[in-house]
């Protein structure tokens, strides 16, 4: 359908013009024919993208440059949110077989809900792309808008169309005697009120804070941003979360890094606190950790990693160790005391030869005693037996046992099985005539606590705050100043004044009223209003 | 207003790509292998010393099977797949034990102990959990194309519980 956009003024305007540019009467057939107030919205300037003949390209831009749209992709993606954090995410859920751990927690609901993939709601490709479309929208929808309001209300003309004027939100129609004096002591008024003024003839613009119409826009701006910013999370490296325990004097790799971590020592800080009982209260835990950096030899079981110390730090709540981009944070801890190295002392005939440092996590083969070279063939860190034979339980040095083939100095060969918790110790091979060794607990290193800490990397933080701050510059931009204008149109000794405001009409009414008088026209704010135009 | 027209396919080819990007790396997050998947490779020192990678297995049928010795059923079936590798070797299959975080003691005594003479591997929790590997004994059988063709949970037995029989899983294996 092909509409005449030619206004009577001369103006040729592009499809979907509702104002004309130029004068502002109306051109939209609807508009014209209706004689209430005219919507201001965008300035009455066509849509960007709006065409009479729209090909592929143009449906999709224009799909996404529907307000209408963007309200549906955001209550949609509102609703999806809400079901969403009706039950626990797999991301919290204590569980490795989340399919199982939903059927059995929540029944057939929950197996519905694993089903449907709500139990992975912010982690799904479909949020991800029904944010991502909000995104979109967000983005055509400012450009289709924010282009044509710019140059709508760059290339304003003081003079307006008489109907234009009359069907204004704020009005009044009076007499002047004398146009020019008038005008002359009208501009005054108005420049007094911080407006900017341009005349044209008997015609006059006052206008001032335009830039507030670019709030929404930059809160937009600020939106988009914000969402960037989510989605690098995407990115390798931009993102990560991962937990992990660490003994006390264990060194670990720091899950996802390069990095391990050593935890010297656990401590609860206990203070009496401001408490009125004056009871002991726990105020803190800390890890006293070191950072190491792996230079070498990081994933061979054979050759211990070499490490380069970076830095010490006390983790405590809220004081995360810091170091290049990730930050370690203090979770939780657990009491579980655990052996984690043993010295037994080895004896013959009563005299001491020497002590063996057992590491009960991960022992070394072999050791030397002075002449007496000792290989550990065999350990078993949580003895038990299995159909007469000795086994494992755990990985846990709950009560380990060791098979030692000892090599003398004479080059005799003895072996022996040693439960040092349970002082037992028997000699499987050597020479029967000898006296045997006896092993003895010489010393234990223990751990205590364990540490739980966090790894976390977001490196799209500063972006995101950006984009917040972006956010709250527009909204205040656009909440605490309006847009206003004041239009004078003289025809003979008929004065028309009309005013718009993007908010606060009772302010720009007052503000009118106030104008008016000074140039001798008095007048009551409240009857400046005209929204009663065409309603009968 | 062919200006427009360029700026409009800028605008949607980078939401395209960005949706692409965000989309596809979030379909490749496989948290663990499935029958009927690619077995994901996979680089781990065994217990002689060497580097071992699943991808050079590619061409031979892969036994692969999770085992610590703290573990009964593990225990229990270690010597039927020695008695296995040992009878199907010819044909080309490959058997690797994959260990549960042990020390090297405790698996070089248990290996001499049993006579095991397949690979053992060294895994610090990291292929356990590329695998998804919570229960043990877990044994994926990987055809020549690594293709993971079937999973046991459990200790495997032979001929007496169907699911869990581990001739059956080979022969499946080797017929292609």
């Amino acid at each position: 359908m092909l509409t005449n956009t030619k206004c009577e003024c001369g103006h040729q305007n592009p499809v979907g013009t509702v104002l004309c540019e130029a004068c502002g009467l109306p051109v939209q057939q609807e508009v014209a024919e209706s004689d209430g107030l005219l919507e201001m919205r965008y300035e009455g300037a066509a849509r960007r993208s709006q065409k009479s003949n729209p090909k592929l390209l143009d449906r999709i831009w224009n799909f996404f440059s529907s307000v209408k749209v963007a309200v549906y992709l955001i209550i949609i993606t509102l609703l999806l949110s809400i079901l969403g954090t009706l039950l626990p995410q797999v991301n919290v859920v204590p569980s490795y077989d989340p399919a199982s751990y939903y059927a059995e927690e929540y029944g057939k609901l929950g197996e519905l809900y694993y089903s449907l993939g709500l139990a992975d709601t912010f982690g799904s490709w479909w949020y991800k792309g029904l944010v991502l479309m909000i995104a979109a929208s967000l983005i055509i929808c400012s450009l289709d808008r924010i282009i044509p309001l710019y140059k709508a209300l760059k290339k304003q003309q003081p003079v307006k169309h008489e109907t234009f004027l009359k069907r204004q939100k704020v009005l009044y129609i009076g007499e002047v005697a004398d146009a020019e004096s008038w005008l002359k002591e009208a501009e005054e008024a108005i420049r007094e009120r911080r407006y900017q003024v341009t005349r044209e003839g008997t015609s006059l613009l006052g206008e001032k804070n335009r830039f507030s119409r670019w709030g929404p826009y930059i809160n937009h701006v600020g939106l988009i941003i914000l969402l960037a910013a989510l989605l690098t999370r995407g990115l390798p490296g931009w993102y990560m979360e991962q937990g992990f325990s660490v003994n006390e004097g264990q060194t670990v790799s720091i899950p996802g890094t390069n990095y391990y971590l050593k935890n010297l020592k656990f401590t609860e800080v206990k203070e009496v606190g401001p408490h009125v009982s004056g009871q002991e209260l726990q105020f803190a835990f800390e890890t006293d950790a070191i950072l190491y950096r792996c230079v070498a030899d990081c994933n061979n079981p054979f050759a211990e990693p070499q490490l380069e110390e970076v830095l010490q730090h006390k983790i405590r709540p809220n004081e995360p160790l810091k170091y290049d981009g990730y930050s370690i944070y203090q979770i939780d801890y657990a009491f579980s005391p655990q052996a984690t190295i043993m010295t037994l002392n080895v004896l013959r005939d009563g005299q001491p030869i020497g002590e063996l440092v057992l590491n009960l996590t991960d022992p070394a083969p072999a050791y030397q005693l002075g002449d007496v070279s000792v290989e550990l063939t065999g350990y078993y860190p949580e003895l038990t037996s299995v159909d007469g034979v000795p086994a494992t339980k755990s990985r846990l040095p709950n009560n380990p046992a060791f098979i030692l083939d000892m090599t003398l100095a004479d080059g005799t060969t003895e072996q022996y099985f040693v439960v040092p918790f349970q002082q037992y110790q028997t000699r499987i091979s050597g020479a029967e005539d000898s006296e045997p060794l006896t092993f003895e607990i010489g010393g234990m290193e223990a751990s205590f606590y364990s540490s739980y800490l966090m790894v976390k990397v977001e490196r799209a933080l500063p972006y995101v705050l950006a984009g917040a701050l972006i956010f709250l510059f527009g909204v205040v931009i656009g909440l605490y100043w309006q847009h206003r204008r004041i239009w004078v149109r003289i025809d003979g000794s008929r004065l028309i004044v009309a005013a718009h405001t993007n908010k606060n009409w009772y302010g720009l009414r007052d503000e009118l009223a106030k104008i008016l008088d000074k140039t001798g026209i008095e007048i009551d704010a409240k009857s400046l209003d005209n929204s009663g135009v065409g309603k009968s | 207003m062919a200006r427009n027209k360029w700026v409009q396919l800028t605008i949607l080819a980078v939401i395209i790509a960005a949706g692409a990007f965000t989309i596809g790396a979030n379909l490749s997050k496989t948290p663990a292998p499935k029958v009927g998947e690619t077995a994901p490779n996979f680089s781990l020192y065994g217990l002689d010393g060497a580097a071992y990678e699943l991808n050079d297995f590619i061409g031979h049928p892969v036994v692969l099977n999770f085992w610590g010795s703290f573990c009964e059923p593990c225990v229990r079936e270690m010597p039927l797949l020695q008695k296995k590798y040992e009878k199907y070797r010819d044909q080309g299959l490959v058997v690797l034990g994959v260990n549960l975080d042990e020390s090297t003691v405790t698996i070089n005594n248990f290996i001499r102990g049993m006579n095991i003479t397949f690979p053992i591997l060294l895994d610090k929790n990291v292929v356990r959990k590329q695998y998804g590997v919570y229960n043990y004994p877990t044994t994926f059988f990987i055809d020549e194309k690594g293709v993971i063709r079937q999973e046991i949970v459990g200790e495997m037995n032979e001929g007496s519980l169907p699911s869990h029989d581990i001739e059956k899983a080979i022969k499946r294996l080797l017929s292609g």
